[in-house]
């Protein structure tokens, strides 16, 4: 039993990305990229522009992780064969007669399979980071998790930069600031396998990617039938949260109650500093408009 | 006696450039460019909704340098980022002045007189980074003192000359406030130290670099603990600019003044005839002015 759990994970650790998991990457961040608004009519107006997109959309996290460290961006260009596949799989997505593909991908089942290999892709992804960024910075374990990080979920932050210098998105939304749940589950995963690379985890690795790769593929796949978003992660969230940034909010209530009695203005002054500071930059960023 | 002093003078420049910078000085630099986020508007309750986001705003306050110097010398940007310890100092500051109980840390640090101490530290580490940059920049570009220069200057000013990026961060995208078009006083003082420690390391400037390292801290110190003291924010600058500016783009500053006039007093006033704006420019221009500047000059005040 024991040595058959063994031979299963290795097995799966062994397990090529090339052909179909790849595959399925690029199908869900090309989906992804047509469910934009506007996203059809962008291509059949101007294809090398949806092409380059849906690049990005596809190396965006490679991309990323090459500019932190100082590599050409564009090296994934070199790997002509993934550039291709990509590039067939945006083509026949846009542009193939009677939308067959798009109609395919809408049956739920296919849906939930191509997600679920893309999150397995990801584990990948992860885990390549963080050996490459080992290889430049032996102790730099701070390196190692943002590395893994933006080989993850990079794209994501690449692709919103498009979106910015295309104009179609103001950061005023939240959404740049509220980290997706791809993001932070990518954080999570880059976290322990640094943990695991530095050998403060004593598990091995092929374990610790089969583990991994299943809680992302079962959340995913759960969210996505249920439809919901971070179910598994709000609580521990909220907990770390309060635990952790929650202490002056508590005493500053605290304090409150007692100042109800006792008239205290221990807070009241630092609370009311950085706002009549806003309060005057607001002011000051009106008059070098008006300027 | 001259050389004797002189000797002990050079000695003691000599023991002061080669101070360790890491735990205090470094400590301090994190402690005040943490304090000006905290100036910023917004910068308080995106830490409390959004941890992470202003973390990174944190780090890029305090190895924004770093960062840039990086990026325009084709080295991987997060090469600071392996400096374990520096980081975690760095977070533990930032920690400490967002979510310290009752903000105790907060308070204390922005007392005037700690202030005022670690904002001499703080000039210190500035000074120190700019000779560091342009060592760095000499040892890639042996001729190239334009890259020394922008080399030093990046690594002096900081975070000031990425803040569109940064306020990207905090989720404010104003493309149309920049820190090239409205220099802040240590921003001014890095390109200008940047310029001296070219010459100096050219060697077109015949002094060694310890004394040129002690007596431009020794500047930096002076006017920027006299700036914070007295709350004011004329840069020293001011007054030689306004001998040289006119000289040199004569035509170009007669029609920036004019056109300053214009917006003060159409801010001030909120549209009066051309008539009426002569009248009241003398009066409230200058005010007007001036209370600009100086706003301008307190978010830019690191």
């Amino acid at each position: 039993m024991d040595s058959s759990w063994e031979d299963l994970t290795l097995a799966f650790s062994r397990t090529s990305m090339f052909p179909f998991f790849d595959i399925a990457h690029y199908l869900v961040s090309v989906m992804a990229l047509k469910h934009r608004p506007g996203a059809v009519e962008g291509a059949w107006k101007n294809p090398f522009s949806s092409w380059f997109t849906a690049m990005l959309h596809c190396f965006g996290g490679g991309i990323l992780s090459c500019i932190l460290l100082a590599e050409p961006p564009l090296r994934f260009f070199a790997n002509h064969t993934n550039v291709l596949l990509a590039s067939s799989i945006w083509y026949i997505i846009f542009f193939c007669p009677w939308d067959l593909i798009s109609q395919g991908y809408s049956f739920l089942p296919v849906q939930l399979l191509a997600a679920g290999m893309k999150e397995v892709t990801r584990t990948w992804k992860i885990i390549g980071g963080i050996t490459h960024a080992n290889s430049y910075y032996k102790n730099g374990w701070l390196v190692m998790i943002a590395i893994g990080w933006a080989q993850g979920a990079g794209g994501i932050i690449i692709t919103n930069f498009e979106q910015l210098l295309k104009g179609d998105w103001k950061p005023e939304g939240n959404e740049w600031l509220k980290m997706s749940y791809p993001s932070k589950v990518t954080l999570l995963g880059s976290l322990i396998f640094t943990f695991q690379h530095t050998k403060h985890l004593t598990i091995s690795k092929h374990n610790l990617m089969f583990l991994y790769t299943i809680f992302l593929v079962t959340t995913k796949i759960t969210m996505m039938i249920t439809e919901t978003s971070s179910v598994t992660l709000a609580p521990f969230e909220d907990i770390l949260s309060r635990m952790l940034f929650g202490w002056q909010h508590q005493f500053s209530l605290c304090e409150k109650k007692c100042g109800a009695k006792s008239s205290s203005n221990g807070t009241g002054s630092s609370v009311s500093k950085p706002i009549t500071d806003g309060s005057d930059d607001v002011k000051r960023k009106h008059s070098k408009k008006t300027e | 006696m001259d050389l004797l002093s002189a000797l002990s003078l050079g000695e003691l420049a000599l023991s002061f450039s080669r101070v360790p910078l890491f735990p205090v000085f470094d400590l301090s630099y994190f402690i005040v460019s943490i304090l000006y986020l905290k100036y910023e508007p917004g910068a308080v309750e995106l830490s409390r909704r959004h941890p992470v986001a202003s973390w990174m705003c944190a780090m890029l306050h305090c190895f924004g340098s770093y960062i840039l110097a990086d990026l325009l010398l084709g080295e991987p940007l997060i090469d600071y980022f392996s400096n374990n310890s520096s980081v975690l100092l760095a977070s533990a500051v930032w920690y400490l002045i967002f979510f310290c109980p009752l903000d105790l840390f907060y308070k204390c640090v922005s007392f005037l007189p700690v202030k005022l101490i670690f904002v001499a530290m703080k000039e210190v580490v500035r000074v120190r980074k700019i000779a560091v940059g342009i060592h760095h920049a000499h040892h890639h570009y042996h001729h190239g003192w334009f890259v020394m220069i922008a080399t030093g200057w990046v690594k002096g000013s900081g975070v000031a000359l990425m803040s569109n990026l940064e306020q990207l961060l905090r989720g404010v995208w104003k493309p149309e406030t920049n820190e090239i078009l409205h220099m802040s006083f240590p921003t001014k003082a890095s390109l200008y130290g940047a310029i001296l420690f070219t010459l100096q390391q050219t060697r077109w400037l015949p002094v060694s670099k310890a004394s040129l390292i002690f007596i431009f801290t020794m500047f930096m110190v002076s006017c920027k603990v006299f700036l914070t003291a007295t709350h004011s924010h004329n840069s020293p600058f001011d007054v030689l600019e306004g001998y040289v500016c006119p000289v040199l783009f004569g035509a170009a500053w007669g029609g920036d003044h004019h056109h300053d006039n214009h917006g003060a007093s159409h801010g001030g006033s909120h549209g009066g005839g051309p008539g009426a704006q002569h009248s009241v420019l003398p009066a409230k221009s200058k005010e007007e002015l001036s209370e600009g500047s100086r706003k301008k000059k307190t978010k830019k005040a690191d």
